[in-house]
């Protein structure tokens, strides 16, 4: 069984379980509380995915490890090499 | 991070919490609010909970495709 085949599985029972309430696809005859809130479930969830995405990625860019000094050191660096090669003679 | 990138990556976290919540509170607890509460006042209509998702993802889609369009190869 691959994760494919096992991914396939979990989600057609999740879809057939989704469909049966939206739908009343066995005339099970719930309330409609539960058919209204069961219905858009595939774009809630969805939608929620979206916000965690949007929150990891906010959350990433505001924690993210700059360091400056070797930034400024890297900067240094790279002119004193472009001097460098200058005097060497490469045309830059 | 420079102060910038927190208040922008700050303000995107702030931003997906409401509307992770406020979406949460229109599709499953509304329903199951009585009719005539003041709560509904503040949610539109329940359609429009499908409809505005569905506008967005494609607004959203047509950006991207529209920033990627390259031209046509001439052969």
């Amino acid at each position: 069984m691959t994760k494919l085949v096992e991914w396939l599985v979990g989600v057609t029972v999740v879809l057939v379980g989704w469909a049966v309430v939206s739908f009343d696809l066995l005339d099970l005859r719930l309330p409609d509380t539960y058919r209204e809130v069961a219905w858009p479930m595939p774009l809630y969830l969805l939608v929620s995915f979206g916000c965690y995405s949007l929150a990891t990625v906010g959350y990433r860019v505001a924690t993210f490890n700059d360091c400056e000094e070797a930034a400024r050191e890297l900067q240094e660096q790279i002119k004193e090499a472009k001097e460098d090669l200058r005097k060497k003679g490469l045309k830059m | 991070a420079t102060a910038v990138d927190q208040a922008v990556g700050m303000s995107l976290v702030v931003f997906s919490l409401v509307l992770f919540t406020y979406y949460s509170v229109w599709v499953i607890v509304l329903p199951f609010v009585a009719r005539d509460h003041i709560l509904h006042n503040y949610f539109l209509p329940r359609e429009y909970s499908v409809i505005l998702p569905g506008v967005a993802a494609i607004v959203v889609l047509i950006c991207i495709l529209w920033k990627n369009r390259k031209p046509k190869k001439v052969d």
